[in-house]
């Protein structure tokens, strides 16, 4: 019997949000909207995670997002919504 | 000269080659899959393989270095993602300094202060233990750095 794969239906314009936070990561429950600010996805993101409002991150009202990257990825055919991961930044400078 | 980067695991054995495009005898640019390898091999505690050691980068020139404002907010950004303390050493063509986090300051200590920077030369600081181990390419990193 053929698996029954059920994607995610999301508005237009929203993404689905991705965290990485002390060696956990999840998503948010609630669609955000692509375009948003990084500085408003981080926002949203320190909230949640503040609020323990992401499986798989426990609650830390210390989030802090402040040098985290926020990358974004568009539908494509194999992933039919958009999707934004919020993560550390990796740059060096000399 | 390039700016080169290696990721090493708990015996300084390398596990990840990090010479990315965009990278300048400056600086190293920002790397989604750099942050794949670190997260791939974060600690065991926390779903990972456990073999991540740290992140050892050049600043190609002889003579002594200091960790610059990127690098020190990119050791800070690392760490409170992983959620966990890594060796941070920055080399030179005939240096290198081994940059960790005071053990006595916590990850939430560190989140709470974003502008104080905890991370200390443990070369420089006598009264601190020297690594146990070494790099085991330094001088390949090195050679790739010219």
């Amino acid at each position: 019997m053929d698996e029954l794969i059920v994607q995610p239906q999301l508005p237009a314009n929203a993404a689905k949000l991705n965290v990485t936070w002390a060696g956990q990561n999840g998503d948010l429950p609630d669609p955000v909207p692509y375009d948003a600010t990084d500085g408003d996805l981080k926002a949203m993101a320190s909230e949640a995670i503040t609020n323990g409002y992401i499986p798989g991150i426990g609650a830390d009202a210390n989030v802090n997002l402040g040098d985290f990257i926020v990358d974004r990825y568009a539908a494509t055919d194999e992933i039919p919504y958009s999707r934004v991961f919020i993560r550390p930044k990796t740059p060096f400078g000399a | 000269m390039m700016e080169t980067a290696l990721v090493f695991d708990w015996e300084g054995r390398t596990i990840h080659w990090h010479e990315p495009p965009g990278r300048s005898d400056g600086a190293l640019p920002d790397s989604r899959d750099l942050w794949d390898v670190l997260w791939e091999h974060r600690s065991k505690k926390t779903g990972g393989t456990g073999r991540l050691g740290g992140v050892a980068h050049t600043h190609p020139w002889d003579g002594p270095t200091g960790a610059s404002g990127t690098d020190l907010s990119t050791f800070r950004a690392v760490e409170l993602g992983l959620g966990q303390r890594l060796w941070w050493p920055i080399v030179t063509f005939t240096h290198s300094h081994w940059f960790r986090r005071r053990a006595n300051v916590s990850l939430a200590e560190m989140a709470a202060q974003p502008d104080q920077n905890f991370f200390v030369d443990f070369r420089r600081d006598p009264k601190r233990p020297n690594p146990f181990y070494a790099l085991e390419d330094i001088e390949e990193l090195r050679a790739r750095s010219r």
